[in-house]
């Protein structure tokens, strides 16, 4: 029988283990690599521009004061009437929502007052709340041609599709025409 | 027992000869050269030219704003429309119509203003897409209550495309003006949304008893809180026995039917 031992260094200088953690890292570099160079782009596709921040707050502050209007509207209702108020402050609390969310830490917090105090059925208050929201609605087209953000102008954009809508359902509902409500 | 590591070939020897290989085996494939020689040819080929990049440029969206606005005006004055549109609708389809026709004035200005040439033709892309299905199916189904839902889609999609178009242009100025004429749009479609489903219960999604079934021939004046983009259906045509009527589908205007 003959014995042939061989002494092994007690720390080899490319271990099994070395080399198999090796392999591993390496792969996982290799598939990461691609992942954070992809979000890297995407962050830089979503850069928001620090000049658009007064302008969005001043679009911040007028959703919220738009939400305080129908706020106190809705206090008031009852019925359905109720129902469509609640449903036009989901809106603007939205808005508010996506402006704060997309300004981030750079939002200015705070609670805004109601522009008006409307009072009275549905079809009373829709004239003066039709006004409000036509204000809004051109305020927001105005702040447009100042945005230098992407993102910023097409949340803007998004917004303003849907007050303009409010406005001129609010302002039929107010006793218009339809063409005249239209604006046609 | 005999414990005999007589193998010249270790494990590590093995790993170490395979990543060699592996190595190898990558600097030959990359020292190859590419052969050009296909399938064999008869004759003489011909020299494919390359396409140019088409850039998106603003004056090119308001091309194609102004071909939309055209292509809207002309589905709702076309007899086939107009000509069946109720003592309601009849003044409303006029009136709007009015109102593209005086933004063709107002987008062949800025189309000056930014280089381009104006268009006053209707879209042709869009028109195959589904405007002229629009037509027939009003054609066939000669069905006055079909006139203001048609109204709203079309209106819907014209103030999309303006939305749609504020994210492809970087002038300031411009997505302003874009939106001040999407802004009409969209009023035009809450009217004609209040036109066919009125008061403020209309203003969201109408169900039946059941909470889950939504009510039949209701049009939402504001079913979502942010401008969609997605494509505007409408229900179009004639009854079809067993069968719903047809639904189309339009789209804002894509790469392919941007006028250029």
């Amino acid at each position: 029988m003959v014995n042939h031992q061989v002494d092994l260094p007690e720390v080899a200088t490319t271990s099994r283990r070395r080399l198999l953690t090796s392999l591993l890292a390496g792969g996982a570099a290799a598939v990461a690599a691609p992942l954070f160079a992809g979000r890297a782009s995407a962050e830089g596709e979503l850069l928001r521009d620090p000049k658009d921040f007064p302008s969005l707050n001043e679009a911040l502050k007028r959703e919220r004061q738009m939400a305080a209007t129908y706020a106190s509207a809705a206090a008031k209702a009852s019925g359905d009437e109720k129902v469509a108020l609640t449903l036009l402050l989901d809106h603007h609390n939205a808005y508010v929502d996506a402006i704060k969310g997309y300004l981030g830490s750079n939002a200015i917090a705070g609670t805004e007052a109601p522009l008006a105090s409307p009072a009275g059925s549905f079809n009373q208050i829709a004239s003066p709340l039709a006004s409000l929201e036509d204000q809004t609605a051109t305020m927001h087209t105005d702040r447009l041609t100042g945005l230098a953000g992407h993102d910023a102008a097409t949340l803007i954009a998004s917004i303003i599709t849907i007050e303009a809508r409010h406005a001129a359902a609010l302002t039929l509902l107010g006793g218009a025409s339809p063409l005249a409500a239209a604006g046609a | 027992m005999t414990t005999e590591n007589s193998s010249h070939i270790s494990r590590r020897n093995m790993l170490r000869t395979s990543g060699a290989l592996v190595a190898g085996g990558a600097v030959l494939a990359a020292c190859g050269t590419t052969s050009t020689h296909g399938v064999p040819r008869i004759g003489a080929t011909p020299t494919i030219p390359k396409l140019e990049d088409a850039v998106v440029s603003d004056a090119a969206l308001l091309r194609t704003a102004m071909s939309v606005e055209k292509m809207v005006a002309n589905i709702l004055s076309d007899s086939r429309v107009a000509g069946i549109a109720d003592k309601v609708a009849a003044p409303i389809v006029a009136g709007y119509v009015a109102a593209h026709t005086a933004h063709l004035a107002s987008l062949s200005t800025l189309v000056t203003a930014n280089g381009g040439q104006p268009y006053n033709e209707p879209n042709e892309q869009l028109m195959v897409a589904y405007g002229n299905t629009v037509l027939t199916l009003m054609s066939d189904g000669k069905k006055a209550t079909d006139v203001l839902p048609l109204t709203f889609a079309l209106e819907s999609l014209v103030a999309a495309t303006y939305q749609y178009f504020v994210s492809l242009t970087t002038n300031g100025a411009l997505r302003t003006e874009m939106m001040r004429l999407g802004a009409t749009s969209s009023r035009r479609a809450a009217v004609a949304a209040q036109l066919i489903s009125s008061g403020f219960k209309a203003f969201n999604v109408q169900y039946e008893s059941d909470g889950v079934t939504q009510l039949a021939d209701s049009v939402a004046t504001f079913p979502n809180a942010f401008g969609a983009l997605n494509a505007v259906q409408v229900t179009l045509g004639p009854d079809v026995k067993d069968a719903p009527r047809a639904n189309v589908l339009m789209d804002t205007p894509s790469l392919n039917s941007i006028i250029y």
